[in-house]
């Protein structure tokens, strides 16, 4: 059975969602807190992680850049604050996902078991950009002296996607779905801001990309 | 009716009044004084004309060969001619002066014993001629007095009223032209920040000046106005924001625990089967009236930064268009480009460009089957998309009114199931405008409704 985090404070939410997810067969640990939380993945390992933003004390930025540095857990924010700011800085402080409130809980759902699923594509071919070498089979990214580029699952599998793509340019649509396995809840900022964090880890020079280029108004495609 | 406009009517009222005044006394005061300047003239002329006839009498009577030197003593004392008729006999000394000069009238009258006095005209010049009879020594006098000098006097002095009046209807004008502009201007400068704030710059305020008391406090009591305007528009909106807010903990909560209950519905009886369906859909309902609240609130409160993008249109509405049919859950609508488009840009915001397009599917979904078409067109530097569908279209009545908040035409109310939230519509309305654009209901060929966004194309691609 998968086991999922929350981390919420408001507690009628919280109760929520635990009935939720454990009606769904997941095992539940609840946090009221950023600190109650961590204090919890560290014991136990979740496969996935709910993280509100305004939390009391550490906030949810922290949390989710706290479980990002020991982790590659999907974390999914579900927050009521829904300016693109908050978005972009939520998915920069390591989630992989971003859900406003009031959310339809199907889509909540739909998107935590799409996390799941979602496994590096070790079929895919390795290939070289300039001083790195992505080898999907072992899911790693070496730079010439042998040392790994830390990526995460959801950056990983937009790279790897975005290569098997042959350097055709695949839209946001395009990949939303493939990355992030949704049908039909995206939202393009989070293609946007993980290209972007992408980019500082493998562009030479981040601001003007080389290998992953944008195709203004119809998407990105990977030169290699 | 347009009224004149008030600095033409000020300044028209200005300068007529000044021009019917000042030539009310410019008469006045010409034909007063030429009165008193004739009368005087006439009663010295008369006086001089009947010492002279005296001195003639006497001469007469006392020494009648004198005459001729009597006459050259007044011919050189006055300024007159004097003619006197003795025993039929024509006498002058005065050159120029003749018999003929005399009036008939005069003449006869004078010569029956009357004593005249007459302005007459003589070949132009105006004369003002005394007659007096001596009768016992059967001779006539006759003084002609010439009346061009005080012509002359009048005339400079008309010349005078006149540039005077004149100049007096000048200085009314620019009087005028100067209250004009003093009580207008201010005038001018309300009604050009109204217009400012109507357009939706709620920042023009009036700038306090060195002005009058009045126009200081127009000026002040508009900028508190403004400001109390604004502040109430902020308040309204930051509070539809704030319970859109406040609602979503709440919402979330009775969302989560409501799939919950779905999840046991097969164990629930029939009528609490049916009372958690009602419940599920409603509260979808309410939850996208939130969202759509929310939404509309950020746009009112202009908070949501916008982020616009120039980008190839014809790719964003296939885009667009294919993730509002997944959204939706509905099939997607084919996406005709008429020939000749080319490639145009735009300049929108994505995600709200997305959001008017799952809205107007949605709608078409709602009311009309479902969109038809998607078609778009280049109309010169116009980009026209249009959603069509094969419903029984919109009233023509009610064309306009379905962009409004919370409006339900009759189709809404006939299809009682297919709820909205009211507010989609208006959404799309508010994001249009927010790229430039302007959308409207019209009727497509197919014969139902077609609702046409027109945005404007640009030229280049951002860098």
């Amino acid at each position: 059975m998968p086991r999922i985090l929350i981390v919420e404070d408001d507690d009628h939410i919280r109760t929520a969602l635990r009935l939720m997810f454990e009606g769904e067969d997941f095992i539940v640990d609840d946090a009221p807190s950023g600190e109650v939380g961590l204090a919890l993945f560290t014991r136990m390992t979740a496969d996935v992680a709910i993280v509100d933003l305004m939390l009391p004390g550490m906030s949810g930025f922290e949390t989710c850049e706290s479980i990002r540095a020991t982790s590659d857990v999907p974390i999914v924010i579900v927050s009521a604050r829904d300016g693109t700011a908050d978005v972009v800085l939520g998915l920069e402080s390591g989630a992989d996902d971003y859900v406003t409130k009031p959310f339809v809980p199907e889509e909540l759902l739909a998107r935590v078991r799409a996390h799941l699923r979602r496994r590096p594509d070790k079929s895919a071919n390795a290939f070289t950009l300039g001083h790195l070498h992505v080898v999907p089979d072992e899911g790693v990214v070496r730079r010439d002296d042998g040392t790994e580029l830390h990526l995460t699952s959801t950056e990983f599998r937009l790279l790897t996607d975005l290569a098997s793509a042959n350097g055709k340019v695949l839209s946001r649509e395009d990949l939303l779905e493939r990355v992030w396995g949704y049908d039909y809840f995206g939202d393009s900022r989070l293609v946007d801001v993980h290209i972007r964090r992408l980019r500082t880890k493998i562009e030479p020079d981040p601001a003007n990309p080389t290998y992953l280029v944008t195709v203004r108004g119809v998407g990105y495609k990977l030169v290699h | 009716m347009r009224r004149r406009s008030l600095r033409l009517r000020l300044l028209v009222t200005f300068g007529l009044g000044a021009l019917v005044l000042s030539s009310l006394f410019a008469s006045l005061t010409y034909f007063g004084v030429k009165r008193v300047l004739v009368d005087d003239q006439q009663k010295t002329d008369l006086r001089q004309a009947f010492v002279n006839a005296a001195l003639i009498r006497s001469t007469l009577y006392t020494s009648p060969p004198s005459l001729a030197s009597l006459l050259n003593s007044i011919e050189r004392a006055t300024a007159s001619d004097v003619l006197v008729q003795t025993h039929r006999q024509w006498l002058s000394r005065s050159p120029g002066a003749l018999a003929s000069d005399v009036p008939m009238n005069i003449l006869h009258s004078v010569e029956s014993g009357r004593a005249v006095e007459q302005t007459t005209n003589q070949g132009g010049d105006l004369i003002f001629i005394v007659g007096v009879p001596i009768p016992a020594v059967e001779t006539q006098v006759f003084e002609v007095f010439q009346l061009k000098p005080l012509e002359h006097t009048l005339q400079v002095l008309l010349l005078l009223i006149g540039g005077g009046a004149l100049l007096t209807t000048l200085i009314g004008i620019g009087g005028g032209l100067w209250v004009t502009r003093r009580a207008v201007r201010p005038l001018e400068e309300v009604s050009a920040a109204a217009a400012l704030i109507a357009e939706g710059e709620l920042t023009t305020r009036l700038v306090v000046g060195r002005a009058d008391r009045e126009v200081q406090q127009l000026t002040e009591s508009f900028n508190a106005m403004v400001s109390r305007l604004v502040e109430r528009l902020e308040r309204d909106a930051r509070f539809a924001s704030d319970v859109s807010h406040e609602l979503r903990s709440p919402l979330t909560t009775l969302a989560t625990t409501t799939s919950v209950l779905m999840q046991h519905r097969h164990e629930l009886s029939a009528p609490a089967q049916a009372s958690l369906d009602l419940l599920s859909a409603d509260l979808s309902i309410f939850q996208s009236l939130v969202e759509d609240l929310l939404e509309i609130a950020r746009t009112d409160a202009g908070a949501t930064t916008l982020v616009i993008e120039t980008v190839p249109a014809i790719e964003l509405v296939r885009q667009s268009v294919r993730s509002a049919a997944q959204r939706l859950g509905l099939s997607e609508p084919p996406v005709i480009v008429r020939e000749g488009a080319g490639d145009p840009r735009v300049s929108v915001d994505r995600r709200r460009f997305e959001r008017v397009m799952t809205n107007l599917i949605d709608n078409a979904h709602r009311y009309a089957g479902d969109a038809l078409t998607v078609r778009v067109e280049v109309l010169g530097s116009r980009l026209t998309v249009s959603v069509d569908d094969a419903g029984e279209g919109i009233a023509t009545d009610e064309r306009e009114q379905i962009f409004q908040r919370f409006f339900r035409g009759r189709a809404a109310h006939d299809r009682g199931m297919a709820r909205g939230t009211g507010l989609g519509l208006a959404l799309v309305r508010d994001h249009v405008a927010s790229f430039g654009g302007t959308i409207f209901a019209t009727e497509s060929p197919e014969g139902g409704a077609r609702l046409q966004i027109m945005l404007p194309t640009r030229q280049e691609v951002d860098a």
